[in-house]
């Protein structure tokens, strides 16, 4: 095979992960790993054993698959430096994949040959282009809203920040590993992050590799739009299986059981029968209100899953009301069924976070408000897009 | 994902004007009605003026009810049965016409002239404020006024060059598609007339209209297919009337008798009715096994039902 003419035919200069074609004409490469699975293939010619290497690297301006014919059985860890001199470049079910095979020399290398990577260097990437093991990744978006939280790993008490960043493609969940002190509205320039799947949806996660730069955010959505958020089609929302930030409007078609009355267990907020909690057995069970709303659009369909306030506040009625009520009525069903008599046609502007399962999209609302309808403006538009004058 | 049916936002005149049937095969499978302007309708969201019910069947045991609901473009029919409780209850609730909008499942009786009966059988009803029903009727018109752009577009594709129809959801797409398949000589731009009748109530300028005295979908003509103007010809064979076409007394006692085996097919865990069962039922309602027979014998003919398993009917 004829090998391009370099200036030293023995040690050609690496290529940046980034700029990798597919060519028949061998490159090197010097990159981390970022994981690495050991196995063994089974040749079709006499049935041998053969091992395999194979995993992910990443040089600080992409990450690229790779797979390692007949490695060391020294074991490869991931965050170790490897040089790999003539290995090839292939494409694999549309993406770009690395193969070390007899003729490559790979030789452990220090951080500092790493290639400097200018953070302008790196291309972003759009959120709604996020694929589970990404990782190197670039992102700017603004923060539409982040919280900290206290998990158990383990023995220890971590404490992480769990938000949402927006670009002009999407708004995706990001979980982020250490403080990097982000406030809602601001846009920032993040470099460094991973990809994975969390519930069906793509995440961003960030860790103290990770990099966040105050950018001015020129060309983002701005903090007022991704506020109030455009009303989405409910057939997009349910073609899409939900998503971070949502806002849909519909009219009320039904309700799904339980809905009205509830009884709660006090530990974990379970809903309990007869008294008895699935886990916790034999508890003083705690009334609550709740509403599960189908909202309905004529395109498609979203339950809603609306708690306390928000039952109150579209019932017109008060927790305690309904206890008196059932005490004087000894019927609960009547209950459910003024419920849905109430909210039975009305229109509403309902935002939050939707998430799929095999019965539909579920939204959980950070607000539900009845939709204003202006009858006047309605009938305008009717008549033009009618185009012909009113009879 | 097995996502609920959409309630489709539809007027009395695409419900009226709609043949085209698609029956879900296997268990628990949804039935559609497919509109000229490719509503694919398993459910509706309707809304009009409520007509005061009138029992249908004679069972006290077994009450059955059906109303009309007019709104600005036609009538439509919608009924409740013992499955509906509630829906039923409120149906009887109302004894002078009132403004309501209903939520219920689509159905089709094809009688043995061919004529096609719409009806609605309804899951929830609730009267309401006119104001209400004005803005439902407002996305009727809005969503109406969609399909129709939309089964124009594509009636304007040129074969051969790439589709470009975009803003509407996919399924949307390809029920449109399908309803210029099934009704080739339907042209959807006739149904924009009956739409500019409804603004003007939108507005509040003319009144939600009434429904005729005395005028209940039982003891009258019941809503037949729209008489196909030339723009809008519906070119699908329709049954030639048999001699001696039935009367309309005769054509609610099918309607009536198919409700029963359609309900008690809802109920059954296989999806058929059971001939015993249904001529149990038709006993309580005040018709003899003999006439049960008869009624059936006729429906099986016209092809509205069929017993592919010895005793097990169900609608065709």
């Amino acid at each position: 095979m004829a090998t391009p003419p370099t200036h030293d035919a023995d040690v050609p200069s690496e290529i940046r992960l980034r700029d990798l074609r597919v060519t028949s004409a061998p490159v090197s490469i010097i990159a981390r790993v970022v994981t690495a699975q050991r196995r063994e293939v089974t040749r079709k010619s006499d049935g041998g054993r053969r091992p395999v290497l194979s995993g992910l690297l990443s040089d600080g301006t992409a990450s690229v698959r790779f797979t390692w014919w007949d490695p060391p059985s020294d074991p490869v860890e991931p965050g170790e430096i490897l040089r790999a001199v003539n290995v090839q470049v292939r494409e694999w079910q549309g993406r770009l994949e690395l193969t070390f095979n007899w003729k490559s020399r790979v030789a452990p290398a220090g951080e500092a040959e790493l290639p400097k990577v200018a953070l302008e260097e790196v291309p972003v990437r759009k959120l709604s282009d996020l694929r589970s093991g990404d990782e190197g990744l670039r992102v700017i978006g603004r923060i539409v809203r982040v919280a900290p939280k206290t998990v158990s790993v383990g023995e220890d008490r971590r404490l992480l920040h769990e938000g949402v960043v927006a670009d002009g493609s999407a708004a995706v969940a990001f979980t982020a590993w250490s403080d990097f002190r982000l406030h809602p509205g601001e846009a920032v320039d993040i470099s460094g992050g991973y990809a994975r799947v969390f519930r069906g949806r793509p995440q961003l996660v960030l860790d103290e590799r990770s990099t966040v730069r105050r950018v001015p955010g020129d060309g983002l959505p701005t903090a007022e739009s991704l506020a109030s958020g455009a009303a989405k089609r409910m057939a997009d929302v349910e073609a899409s299986g939900g998503g971070e930030i949502l806002e849909v409007r519909g009219v009320v078609v039904g309700l799904l059981p339980p809905s009205g009355l509830v009884h709660r267990c006090p530990d974990c907020r379970r809903a309990v029968r007869d008294g008895v909690c699935r886990v916790h057995g034999n508890v003083p069970p705690e009334p609550d209100l709740r509403t599960r709303l189908v909202l309905d659009d004529g395109t498609g369909v979203v339950t809603v899953n609306a708690g306390r306030p928000e039952t109150e506040e579209l019932w017109g009625r008060t927790l305690a009301e309904c206890l008196r009520e059932v005490e004087a009525t000894a019927d609960p069903g009547r209950l459910e069924e003024h419920l849905f008599a109430t909210v039975f046609g009305r229109r509403l502007r309902v935002r939050g976070r939707g998430s799929a399962d095999d019965f539909g999209v579920t939204i959980h609302p950070e607000s539900i408000h009845v939709d204003p309808l202006d009858l006047g403006e309605r009938a305008r538009s009717l008549g033009t897009s009618l185009g012909g004058a009113p009879r | 994902m097995t996502g609920r049916e959409p309630a489709w936002r539809v007027l009395a005149q695409e419900l009226e004007a709609s043949l085209e049937e698609e029956k879900g095969v296997g268990e628990r499978a949804a039935s559609y009605l497919l509109s000229p302007l490719g509503a694919r309708m398993n459910r509706v969201l309707v809304s009009g003026t409520l007509g005061p019910a009138e029992p249908v069947g004679r069972d006290p045991e077994n009450p059955f009810y059906r109303s009309r609901l007019v709104d600005p473009t036609g009538t439509i029919a919608v009924t409740a049965g013992g499955f509906q409780p509630r829906a039923m209850a409120t149906l009887r609730e109302v004894t002078l016409p009132t403004p309501a909008i209903v939520v219920g499942k689509v159905n089709l009786f094809r009688g043995r002239d061919g004529t096609a009966y719409v009806s609605v059988r309804a899951e929830a009803v609730r009267p309401t404020s006119a104001e209400e029903v004005r803005g439902h009727l407002a996305d009727a018109v809005d969503q109406t006024v969609e399909r129709i752009r939309l089964v124009e577009a594509i009636r304007g594709e040129v074969p051969g060059t790439e589709p470009r129809i975009v803003g509407y959801p996919a399924s949307w797409v390809r029920s449109a598609r399908e309803a210029h398949r099934r009704y080739p000589g339907v042209d959807p731009g006739t149904f924009r007339g009956a739409l500019r009748s409804v603004v003007p109530v939108v507005a509040g300028s003319a009144p939600l209209p009434m429904p005729a005295a005395g005028a209940l979908p039982t003891s009258v003509e019941p809503p037949r297919i729209p008489t196909p103007s030339p723009s809008a010809r519906i070119t699908r064979s329709v049954p030639a009337p048999p001699p001696g076409a039935p009367s309309a007394g005769e054509r609610a006692e099918e309607s009536a008798f198919l409700d029963v085996i359609d309900q008690l097919a809802d109920q059954s865990a296989d999806g058929y009715a059971d001939l015993k069962e249904v001529v149990r039922a038709a006993a309580r309602t005040g018709v003899t096994s003999q006439r049960a027979e008869e009624l059936l014998g006729r429906l099986e003919e016209s092809g509205a039902v069929e017993e592919p398993i010895v005793g097990k009917l169900r609608r065709a």
